[in-house]
């Protein structure tokens, strides 16, 4: 296996192609893996401690090797950089063409690095490439962007595939997303401002090179299983028709909504508490990557006969919300709707922006002013108008969202690094403690759902490496009480899936991470595994295809340690800039506040917080009193190397 | 004879034609409501609702959850007038 690397100076608009040796993906696996160690050698010899929104700030794109093989598991690509809004870790990984077509071209690792004195675009067409004037573009959102690229480049040798920001990006707010194809979003951390700070408009690449796959045969054969295997699982047939959203009901019954603010766990009103609509409107299908058996996306288009609300949108299109676009919008933000909920993916992707951090923040203003803690005038200081913050009221969310965007006013400011910070400014402001209204994990904005009776899930909140998140650590075991897999990872033992107790939730997280890591690595999509994540092991399902893909034969055992050290170097990253166990926790809602609502009344976090985190712990070989690494859970995952440099910086246990 | 609840939501709901319905049966066990709903229902639920290997029920994708919103297992006792609910069991996005 061998890969390229194009290195882009944006400062001094110097450009290196590097080849990424065999050893590297021995040691790293691919994808999200190879980002990781990119990004950690470059903060070897550049300050970690740098303004993220500064020139020595790294923006790294990867793609893993089963991206684009014909293995059907769909694409995922990965950008990594120290995010802007938590200052941390920082990592997001979206679908679409963009990276199955950059494999197509001499590279399959970008590295930018620097600031360029004028906006420009990054043009890779096969092996070459060039630093184009992007003044047109600047300005423009997403889809305007694409577009215009699209056309600008045409058609050979393929049409042009686009990794782009919107205005959010450019003015460098923190929660600013990157958008792949004006569909697929790379929602976390702030990758957005992070090309914005660089002048960095987009990413277009064109080709039409091959992929080479070190064992073909046996690539078509694990493929041929894989087909069957879908096509076997009715399931697969119920998550293609709705997606994600085949969650709105299983949420609504067991109560795992997050509903204003997370004061409640169940969707009010009508139609919007199943998915029916989904079923009634969507108009179209499509595959968001050109390598899934599974195709779960789809699109919408608004006709205006849907609802009343719907009028105000006729005409529009774009792909079917998933759960937690409805999470953040019918949850978090009680609109009622579905075309507004529907709209409200569409312009949070248009303009390219985070819709968990922003329905967080806008949701925790809300809260505010329904309990009286902020007054007419308070508001009007934030958004220079009058402003009703009124639960699911469609046009006070659009403004809250172009406020961010655009940095129109003082909520803009104060809010365009998510909830948390922007709790904490508020506060500050207005000399006032509002955080216990604030939802997050480690600083990270919640994940629009309910998690206060799954101990795991609350655990996955405060450990990820990138805050709180639900794609790193995934509580399936236990919010689908899954006594299967707990069996199968635990030597027979059922407790991972039992709710009520703290034992093997911890052991869950650290488990879970590793295989998400592999996954991420390899660039698939999640989707496939969760269906059946007993018959589509990472290590051992997935691991057969990889050493197809790659030559490289791994016994299972050794690729969960290959999942374990990216985790680990992940975890040194955030070690380095001084995160401890004190950091590893969650928001005040979730550790004291109870459900009142749903099949499991009465959770609260604080009841198996500190067990379940001293389990993990346990379950890494960390130090349980700081929470850092030791040398020799970092040497049994063959980072010495990485021991050495925290050792050296005082961030070794 | 007893008489059990069955909610059927999402993939379940399409695959039934219905959002509910009820079954007596003889033995008061998820055994044999699970063969009742698969009798009145056809193949598509029968792939939905059981494992063909191991004749367990079907734990990929799928939620089927009690009252208390705890997880069903084939060999649970049932008791008359019990609600028994199936989902899709699916996360994120
Ligand atoms: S399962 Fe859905 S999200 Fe995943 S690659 Fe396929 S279409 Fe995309």
């Amino acid at each position: 296996m061998e890969s390229r690397l194009l290195r882009v100076d944006l400062t001094t608009g110097k450009m290196r192609s590097e080849v990424i040796p065999h050893s590297v993906f021995e040691r790293w696996i691919g994808g999200s893996g190879i980002n990781n160690w990119i990004m950690w050698e470059h903060f070897l010899t550049h300050d970690i401690n740098c303004d993220p929104r500064g020139p020595d700030n790294i923006f790294v794109f990867g793609v893993g090797p089963l991206a684009g093989t014909g293995a059907g598991s769909g694409i995922k690509g990965r950008i990594t950089f120290k995010s802007p809004c938590y200052n941390m870790f920082g990592d997001s990984a979206g679908g679409g063409k963009f990276p199955y077509m950059l494999r197509f071209t001499a590279f399959e690792y970008i590295a930018i690095t620097g600031k360029s004195p004028k906006p420009v675009y990054l043009h890779i067409c096969n092996d070459e490439v060039s630093l184009v004037d992007a003044s047109h573009l600047w300005g423009r959102d997403t889809l305007e962007t694409h577009t215009m690229l699209r056309e600008e480049l045409g058609t050979y040798p393929s049409h042009a595939h686009t990794l782009s920001i919107s205005q959010a990006g450019e003015n460098q707010v923190g929660i600013a997303s990157v958008v792949s194809d004006a569909l697929r979003i790379h929602a976390r951390c702030g990758g957005g401002a992070v090309m914005g700070s660089k002048n960095l408009k987009a990413i277009a690449v064109q080709g039409n090179g091959g992929l080479k796959i070190q064992m073909p045969e046996e690539m078509l054969a694990w493929s041929d299983d894989f087909r069957q295997k879908i096509d076997e699982n009715e399931a697969v047939y119920g998550f293609k028709r709705r997606g994600t959203l085949g969650a709105v009901e299983m949420y609504q019954h067991i109560g795992s909504h997050f509903w204003r603010n997370n004061q409640g766990n169940m969707f009010r009103g009508g139609e919007i508490t199943s998915d029916n609509w989904v079923k009634k409107y969507h108009k179209y299908s499509e595959v968001c990557s050109s390598d899934c058996f599974i195709a779960c996306d789809a699109k919408y288009k608004i006709d205006g006969t849907e609802s009343e609300a719907a009028k105000k949108y006729i005409g529009e299109t774009f792909r079917r919300p998933e759960y937690l676009t409805t999470g953040s919008a019918a949850g978090a933000l009680d609109v009622r709707d579905w075309s507004e909920v529907a709209h409200w993916g569409k312009i949070t992707n248009d303009y390219g922006i985070d819709n968990q951090d922003l329905s967080c923040a806008i949701s925790f203003l809300m809260e505010l002013k329904q309990r009286d803690l902020i007054s007419d005038s308070d508001v009007a200081e934030l958004f220079d108008r009058e402003q009703s913050l009124r639960w699911g009221n469609m046009d006070d969310i659009e403004f809250c969202v172009e406020s961010i965007v655009f940095q129109k006013n003082l909520f803009g400011k104060i809010f365009g690094d998510g909830p948390y910070l922007g709790a904490i400014r508020y506060s500050e402001l207005k000399g006032q403690n509002f955080m216990k209204y604030a939802t997050y994990g480690k600083g990270g904005a919640s994940f629009t759902e309910e998690m206060r009776p799954f101990p795991t899930w609350m655990n996955n909140m405060a450990v990820a490496s990138r805050g709180a998140d639900h794609l790193k650590g995934i509580g399936l075991i236990e919010k689908f009480q899954r006594k299967d897999l707990s069996k199968i990872y635990f030597d027979g033992r059922t407790e991972a899936a039992d709710l009520s107790v703290p034992t093997l939730k911890g052991a869950s997280t650290a488990l879970i991470e590793n295989q998400v890591a592999l996954l991420n690595s390899y660039g698939v999509c999640l989707f496939h595994w969760m269906l059946d994540p007993a018959g589509y092991t990472p290590q051992d399902y997935y691991g057969k295809a990889y050493a197809a893909a790659t030559g490289i034969d791994r016994t299972p055992d050794e690729l969960m340690l290959d999942g374990a050290r990216i985790c680990n170097l992940e975890k040194a990253f955030n070690s380095r800039i001084g995160m401890r166990r004190e950091h590893d926790t969650v928001c005040e809602r979730w550790m004291w506040e109870p459900t009142d609502e749903g099949m499991y009344p009465g959770s609260v976090a604080a009841e198996m917080f500190n067990p379940v985190l001293d389990e993990y712990y346990e379950w890494r070989g960390w130090d349980k009193d700081s929470g850092l690494q030791t040398r020799k859970s970092l040497e049994d995952v063959g980072l010495g190397d990485v021991a050495d440099v925290l050792e050296n910086e005082g961030s070794l246990a | 004879m007893i008489t059990v609840h069955a909610n059927f939501h999402s993939h379940f709901k399409e695959l039934a034609s219905t959002g509910e319905a009820s079954f007596q049966i003889e033995t008061p066990t998820v055994e044999a409501l699970a063969e009742s709903i698969c009798e009145a229902y056809g193949p598509k639920m029968e792939a939905m609702l059981i494992d063909p290997d191991t004749h367990e029920l079907n734990e990929r994708g799928t939620m089927f959850v009690d009252a208390k919103g705890m997880r069903i297992s084939m060999g649970d006792q049932l008791s008359d007038g019990d609600t028994i609910t199936f989902l899709v069991g699916i996360a994120g996005g």
